[in-house]
């Protein structure tokens, strides 16, 4: 074959296109490194994490990490074995230790062990306590949020009153989550006095998201076609009929979706039920030893991200505790990424299948 | 003629059902209206909180800086504050000595105990001149426990009286009654005080004689600099300089007079000191808070704006349609990493992985470097920018896609370059939207908690600038973190309390002007006729 022509388009090189081009590649280069941090952070965590998440032999999964509840950890050397035990597995050998030795006539060995709290067992209350918190805070979101959206978009006229709410909206929106927490306090734990409780963090949780869902809401019902409303309307449909059956249906997914944003974002605070709902451990689960239906809604839970907090200042770093530390961020993250993903899939999809 | 005062009867009727006189329909709306009038409730109930367990903090400060006038603390630290002067001093010939040493041993290639020999005279001379307060020190050794002691009196006092209070309240008088309540007497209190001014002047006639003579020896010092001892001279003498000035204020000193609120609320806001359960006297100054939040915004955006508008340039301008769809949900995903996870990272990997960084060699040029903490200002800050990106990419590029397309193509159609028409036209179109995302982003970063929480290194101080950027790289605390910190421990309704919610205040606030003034420049934008 003869040697390929070259092209008489091709651009001749010059300073600024080789500048252009410069130019170009560093920015392209911010946008990697930004990929690059946030995968680096991710990764660490997923790697060093899933050690403990999951086993390399049947079940796969580390059962006991995820379905009980945080011990301490005890580590110690007996008859040149080291061992690792849990608080409960710990007291039950010693036990045996001494009933062995009482019947072999001697007194039995001090055993001298090595504590870390929290190190051992699981995190199985600090989920249910998250799903907790999740589910009742977005309820109530959701509720004032939609009502708040379809009064804005559906009934509001231009007028002093809406401007006042778009701007406390947006203004809400910025308002740091940890004086939300202060305000729960305030409000709910103190001056209504419902305690350290789920309750006080679900008001808590849910008017921190409100701008978010509201904001949601309100886009979902904008993408819903004026016509329909028009059609329905001279129907002779009432304006709140006009909503129910011909506004509401077409925006409600859009509504769902656009909202797991502001789930992953509850899940993933702790400044707000730092006073407001969290333990920092407790011993049972909260459906355990009620005496009224109602002490359900008054009691603090443990939830994953104040546990993450207190196992990653409150105890030291090394080889046993950095196990959980991992671990717990690890379930976390995932949980919390699994709902990010989901609504950035399901928001996308979305869009594509609602085009009037 | 027909009968026209009668109305004509509508074939068709409806008779709605009205509950107070609305409609169901209108009943709906009512209800709509009130849910979205929960958004402006809650904004005022949230002011309505903080000010209502935030406010009182102003009188009890007054209180508590009246306290420590009329129980003589005041009096005790102008001494105090002298003592400390002396002390800095003495700091800056251990630099010096320090400095010397290292020289000698490194350079000098000479031993330990060679170069301390060679030093001895010096040695002497610090010694000297650090054995010169010990008669100061001493009184006020003496004199702060004088002091601490009324103050425990006073506090006991107190203590009694609101327990008598109670007692009565509860209507158990005769068990009041026999609450003992006795009268501080301050005035009484405070005489071994003041009679100690006879005493102190001596002191100081005898210290200012000795570091004037100190001071006049200081250049003949063998073994060290002389510019730098020459330079401690001067500031010796600027130090024995200040004496009459603390004698003339000692002198006047009055522990009748009162404390005004303005004073305790500039002690708020300008304290440098945040210093709390101390056996002395607790302060609450928000500046070193104020200004460790401030540092490591200013580390977060230095690292987040470039990062984050490149990228949204990049994104909405230049990639492929592919690449888009791939950064875009990429960044958003960053977006919902939770905070305290990201906390947990600096603390187990990135503060590490930083100190041993600026360990390296080639980096030896930049001040500060190596890292003496772990958890400083920088971890917190890189870890608090990676928080920042993604608020600015989105809305940064969101400013971007709503520059007007014809914009871009009448560029092109002038013979534009992609870069100058980026430059030149996109960017000017979008800048106060790429403004208003920089000010949320600053608005993110210094609400967040529980990153500076975890890695900013919690030391209330205020970083000393005189390091220049060595000082971003030492620890701080920050407004956020001392509240999430502190508030599990203290006594509702205590001053320690209420200090907290007014940080609190003083946060709300600041999040909401920067929140205002990024709404404001985004609407004069969309104003704009284009």
């Amino acid at each position: 074959m003869s040697q390929p022509t070259p092209n008489p388009f091709r651009a001749t090189p010059s300073f600024s296109r080789t500048f252009e081009s410069g130019v170009f590649w560093v920015l392209r280069s911010t946008a990697y490194i930004i990929l690059l941090c946030g995968g680096f952070v991710f990764s660490d965590i997923v790697i060093k994490g899933s050690t403990t998440v999951f086993r390399p032999e049947f079940p796969f999964v580390n059962t006991t990490f995820l379905t009980e509840a945080p011990e301490s950890l005890y580590v110690f050397e007996h008859e040149g074995v080291k061992r690792e035990m849990g608080d409960r597995e710990f007291r039950a050998f010693r036990e045996s230790e001494r009933l062995k030795a009482e019947a072999a006539g001697r007194t039995a060995p001090e055993i001298k062990a090595t504590s870390y709290v929290y190190s051992a067992g699981g995190i199985f209350p600090c989920i249910v306590g998250t799903v907790l918190l999740v589910v009742g805070s977005m309820s109530i979101a959701l509720c004032l949020g939609v009502a708040s959206a379809i009064f804005l978009n559906e009934y509001a006229r231009q007028g002093t009153f809406i401007r006042l709410v778009r701007l406390t909206i947006l203004n809400l929106a910025g308002v740091p989550s940890i004086v939300f927490g202060l305000f729960g306090m305030g409000l709910f734990v103190i001056f209504l006095d419902w305690n350290v409780s789920l309750l006080a963090g679900w008001f808590t949780l849910a008017l921190m998201v409100l701008p978010v869902v509201i904001t949601a809401s309100e886009e979902s019902l904008k993408a819903v076609p004026q016509g329909f409303r028009e059609a329905s309307l001279a129907l002779g449909a009432t304006k709140w009929q006009t909503i129910r059956k011909a506004v509401l249906p077409f925006a409600l997914p859009g509504i769902l979706t656009s909202s797991i944003l502001g789930i992953a974002r509850v899940a993933g605070e702790t400044a707000p039920i730092m006073f407001t709902a969290a333990f920092v451990v407790r011993d049972k689960l909260p459906w355990e030893d009620l005496e009224r239906a109602s002490d359900f809604f008054f009691q603090g839970v443990m939830a994953l991200p104040y546990h993450i907090y207190v196992v990653s200042s409150k105890i030291p770093q090394n080889e046993y505790t950095e196990r959980v530390q991992y671990g717990t961020a690890f379930v976390f993250l995932l949980i919390v990424a699994l709902i990010a993903t989901t609504s950035i899939v399901l928001r996308a999809r979305l869009r594509r299948r609602y085009r009037w | 003629m027909a009968d026209t005062s009668k109305a004509p009867s509508f074939p068709i009727t409806k008779r709605r059902l009205r509950f107070f006189g609305l409609t169901s329909d209108e009943l709906v709306q009512l209800f709509f209206r009130g849910n979205a009038m929960v958004s402006v409730l809650v904004l005022a109930l949230i002011t309505l909180f903080l000010f209502r367990e935030g406010l009182e903090f102003f009188g009890q400060n007054q209180q508590n800086l009246q306290v420590y006038r009329r129980a003589g603390l005041d009096y005790v630290d102008h001494m105090r504050w002298q003592e400390q002067d002396h002390t800095a001093l003495n700091r800056y010939l251990l630099d010096v000595r320090m400095k010397v040493m290292a020289d000698l041993t490194g350079r000098g290639g000479l031993s330990v105990e060679a170069a301390n020999q060679r030093l001895e005279a010096f040695d002497q001379y610090s010694i000297r001149f650090d054995d010169a307060i010990a008669p100061l020190r001493g009184l006020v050794s003496e004199l702060s426990e004088t002091a601490s002691a009324i103050k425990t009196k006073y506090y006991i006092n107190e203590d009694k009286r609101t327990e008598r209070r109670q007692l009565l309240a509860a209507g158990r008088a005769d068990e009041a009654a026999r609450v003992e309540v006795i009268q501080v007497d301050f005035a009484r209190e405070l005489e071994p005080i003041l009679a100690s001014r006879d005493a102190y002047l001596a002191i100081n006639r005898d210290l200012a004689r000795e570091l004037q003579e100190l001071a006049s020896a200081a250049r003949a010092v063998p073994g060290v600099p002389v510019e730098r001892m020459d330079r401690f001279g001067t500031l010796v003498v600027q130090y024995v300089g200040g004496f009459p000035q603390i004698e003339q204020r000692l002198a006047t000193w009055d522990y009748r007079e009162d404390v005004s609120l303005l004073r305790s609320f500039s002690a708020f806001i300008f304290g440098r000191q945040w210093l709390t359960a101390s056996f002395w006297q607790d302060w609450y100054g928000v500046l070193p808070l104020f200004v460790g939040s401030l540092m490591v915004s200013m580390i977060a955006l230095t690292l987040a704006v470039p990062l984050g508008v490149g990228a949204a340039i990049y994104v909405n301008q230049i990639a492929s349609p592919t690449e888009q769809r791939l950064i875009k949900p990429c960044i958003e995903f960053i977006a919902a990493f939770p905070s305290v996870v990201l906390g947990f990272f600096g603390i187990a990997v990135l503060g590490e992985f930083l100190r041993s960084i600026s360990g390296a060699a080639w980096l030896d040029w930049v001040p500060g470097f190596p890292l003496a903490e772990r958890l400083n200002a920088l971890t917190a800050g890189c870890l608090l920018g990676l928080i920042a990106v993604p608020t600015i990419f989105t809305l940064a590029e969101d400013a971007l896609q709503n520059v007007p397309r014809s914009f871009k193509e009448a560029s092109f159609a002038l013979g534009a370059t992609r870069l100058q028409t980026i430059v030149r036209v996109i960017i000017p179109t979008a800048l106060s939207g790429i403004i208003s995302a920089v000010l949320l982003g600053l608005g993110r970063v210094i609400g967040e908690t529980m990153v500076v929480l975890l890695c900013a290194g919690n030391r209330i101080e205020i970083p000393d600038f005189t390091a220049g950027i060595a000082a971003f790289f030492q620890p701080v605390h920050t407004m956020t973190g001392i509240i999430a910190q502190e508030m599990g421990e203290v006594v509702r309704g205590e001053i320690h309390y209420r200090a907290l919610f007014v940080v609190g205040i003083v946060l709300f606030f600041l999040s909401l002007t920067i929140n205002f003034t990024a709404q404001k420049i985004l609407r004069r934008y969309r104003q704009q006729p284009l």
